[in-house]
């Protein structure tokens, strides 16, 4: 019993240090594990999979670095999506802090696809505001943003020239690190019928799941395994997919620290 | 003047919305629509009115040389810097988060992001430490929470199907363990049978149980997120929505005041 | 070259943060308040390219009659909201704010109904029995049904707090409990999932980015 007593007493550091190192060995030895994708994630890939060529897909970044390494290769993924179908993108956000995450992959993809600002993707940026920007929206796009990121008029732009609302925007995808996704849902889903991708950080995800039985929402990207999912889908395995294993090793050691923990209060509990 | 007009204010505008979402014709569409773009421009304002408590609080430090007065110091440096280069790489290349921005390049790639990540990366260690210490199974309640946390943890990584069936395994072990010792000092027959027969059927559950999680452990997590989870988020958010509703309504006719103070 | 200076800064500031692990040190607290002090700015610089810019100047500069004047009402709302800074007239904040809070208001009840009971509470009418495809097949979709309804309602019971929970009011919260704690325990799996992915990125960003060692 002194050894579990012992064990119950362990130093916080020497924990912090045997999950450092469990995040670490695996990528170390280069490991990776297949998985089959989530029928969530399946169910946005198909949705965005079916859009004709030359659809309009709005993206909007609502989360920032406090969750990139999770919602940043969904990002990813669902730009190379759209661009190798040849969808064209409008990308926004409501999270002034994470924009520039956003404008940096759209940058990234589009060249990495040859694509060309203003006929394939436009990027809005931000205004403050939240529901009255998606209400307004619904109206115009131009009453909110009259001019794109650059300070271009939209009339200007050859890919926004018959895109007013959002009945012009063939899917929705929000990335999202908070409550933003519920407010697309509630006013562009609920007032405009506008069909919507929510994806996001695992904390949110969850939240989520009654949107998707109730059809509000087409498709659910939750966390790094969702993300790693849709790279799958998409062929092109990058950090999500490789970030898996890690994050493996890391649930079955936190499952064995709350077993282990247990055993130590258990004992201790019953010695006196 | 300096209680009425904001109940006033609050009342109109949040009567208009209201109006506005039930009859959309003019005048209401359109002036919800102008109402809401005031909103857009207003709305950014309040987003730095914490700001300037931040900066005095830290510039008192300072002047003070209290306690890690230099730490203020370089929150206020940090500050000013942030600031100054934000604004003259927006003049220099049109837009302060354009690609040519040394601005969004090199401050905002490689010290905003790394250490807005960093700081939230710490929670991963503090969630491992309480995961071993804080997370105690002593409670019916708290034991189902932790084992449908255990269950959606390996349920959604890869080998989450080969690992579960033995930590699932130690659990009923110990469950054994616990009932036997139990049993074992127990006075009354009846009960002292009882716990060691409970002892001997969950070792004999060890395997059956085994098995079910060796093939079903991913679905499970499945099932849990789709079924019970979802009943449960939508109850929870249900009563949240009808609770904004009675506070959103005490808002507007004026009872709810406390943002006025 | 600037490439490699920056890399170096973030990889210091990185560990500088984790080294907070060990314990609380002067390198901590330093990255702390330059963070706090960098996002404080942050927030003026979009107000200035996102808000003002765009939707007052530039509002102002390429409007016309009715439309431009009609600015001057934000504007004003908007320079109120920062009379908090004076104490004297820190009470016109209040009519900034006011209506702030009656435009949140009013948003919050029609997306609250329209957004979220109408389409919630019609997704739980659900049949209770499903017949498709094998018996099977057809049981397990209905009792998944059947769990999701009973799951919803308890759980809604649990939180009636207008009567003492007793008799059947209390067997049905004790049901929801259940609910609840499968739900909580879910959503922790998916937090520590997030703050785990969190650390993965920064421990690849140490090792790819500054390290090169995978």
């Amino acid at each position: 019993m002194k050894y579990i007593e012992k064990l119950a007493k362990i130093d916080r550091r020497i924990i912090y240090l045997i999950l450092f190192l469990t995040v670490l060995l695996p990528y170390l030895f280069k490991i990776s594990l297949p998985m089959k994708p989530l029928p969530e994630v399946v169910q946005a890939y198909r949705e965005i999979d079916r859009l004709p060529a030359g659809s309009v897909v709005m993206i909007s970044i609502d989360y920032d670095a406090a969750s990139m390494p999770e919602v940043q290769p969904m990002l990813y993924a669902i730009l190379r999506h759209c661009f190798s179908k040849d969808l064209k993108i409008i990308m926004l956000g409501h999270w002034p802090l994470g924009i520039p995450l956003g404008i940096a992959a759209l940058e990234d993809v589009a060249k990495e696809y040859g694509k060309k600002y203003g006929e394939d993707y436009v990027f809005l940026g931000y205004r403050p505001g939240v529901a009255a920007v998606m209400i307004n929206m619904g109206k115009e796009i131009r009453s909110v943003f009259r001019e794109d990121y650059w300070g271009t008029p939209l009339d200007s732009l050859p890919m926004m020239r018959n895109v007013h609302t959002y009945d012009d925007i063939a899917i929705l995808v929000g990335f999202e690190a908070g409550s933003t996704g519920d407010y697309w849902v509630q006013y562009a889903q609920a007032r405009y019928n506008q069909k919507i991708i929510l994806g996001g950080t695992a904390v949110v995800a969850p939240d989520w799941y009654p949107y998707l039985q109730s059809r509000q929402i087409v498709g659910l990207i939750g966390g790094l395994r969702g993300a790693a999912d849709y790279e799958n889908l998409v062929h092109h395995k990058a950090l999500a997919y490789y970030g898996m294993t890690p994050q493996a090793a890391v649930h079955i050691l936190i499952v064995i620290f709350i077993i282990l923990g247990n055993i130590g209060y258990l004992a201790l509990r019953r010695r006196k | 003047m300096k209680r009425e007009v904001p109940i006033a204010i609050t009342f109109i505008s949040g009567v208009l919305l209201v109006i506005a979402f039930f009859i959309p014709h003019e005048p209401f569409g359109s002036l919800e629509q102008r109402f809401n773009d005031w909103y857009i421009i207003v709305s950014g304002f309040a987003l730095i009115l914490g700001i300037d408590s931040l900066l005095l609080h830290h510039w008192n430090k300072v002047s003070r040389r209290s306690k890690d007065w230099f730490h203020s110091l370089s929150l206020i440096i940090a500050f000013f810097v942030t600031l100054i280069w934000g604004f003259y790489s927006g003049i220099k290349t049109g837009h302060f988060l354009s690609a040519q921005s040394t601005f969004r390049q090199y401050f905002y790639m490689y010290v905003f992001v790394p250490l807005q990540a960093t700081m939230f990366s710490l929670l991963a260690f503090f969630i491992a430490s309480a995961a071993y210490r804080a997370f105690r199974a002593d409670r019916f309640e708290a034991a189902l929470l932790l084992f449908s946390a255990g269950i959606v943890m390996l349920g959604r990584v890869p080998l989450g199907n080969a690992v579960a069936p033995y930590m699932v395994g130690l659990v009923f072990l110990i469950f054994a363990y616990l009932l036997y010792s139990d049993g074992r000092k127990e006075v009354d027959p009846t009960r002292r049978y009882l716990k060691i027969g409970g002892a001997v059927l969950s070792l004999i559950l060890i395997y059956p149980v085994g098995w079910f999680f060796l093939h079903y452990t991913a679905q499970t997590a499945g099932w849990i997120m789709n079924i019970p989870q979802l009943a449960a988020k939508r109850g929870i958010f249900v009563g949240i929505a009808l609770g904004g509703i009675a506070m959103s309504l005490r808002i507007i006719l004026g009872i709810e005041k406390t943002y006025l103070r | 070259m600037a490439q490699v200076f920056w890399t170096w800064v973030a990889a210091f500031l990185t560990l500088a943060i984790f080294s907070f692990l060990y314990k609380d040190n002067p390198f901590y607290k330093f990255a702390e308040h330059i963070y706090v002090g960098s996002s404080a700015a942050f927030w003026f610089v979009y107000l200035w390219y996102f808000d003002i810019k765009p939707k007052l100047i530039d509002g102002w500069r390429y409007n016309t009659g009715f439309e431009k004047y009609i600015l001057i009402i934000p504007a004003v709302l908007s320079i109120f909201m920062l009379m908090r800074f004076i104490r004297p007239l820190a009470w016109l904040s209040r009519w900034a704010i006011a209506f702030t809070v009656g435009m949140a208001a009013g948003l919050g009840i029609t997306a609250a109904l329209q957004g979220y009971l109408v389409p919630q509470i019609q997704a739980t009418f659900l049949p209770l029995w499903v017949s498709k495809g094998s018996f099977w097949h057809s049981l397990g979709i209905s009792i998944n049904n059947f769990v999701l309804v009973l799951g919803t309602i308890v759980t809604i019971f649990y939180f009636y707090f207008s009567k003492e929970h007793k008799g059947t009011l209390g067997a049905l919260s004790r049901a929801g409990i259940v609910f609840i704690m499968v739900a909580f325990g879910a959503s922790f799996g998916y937090t520590v999932m997030a703050r785990i992915s969190l650390l993965i990125g920064r421990v690849y960003f140490l090792i790819h980015d500054w390290l090169h060692i995978v």
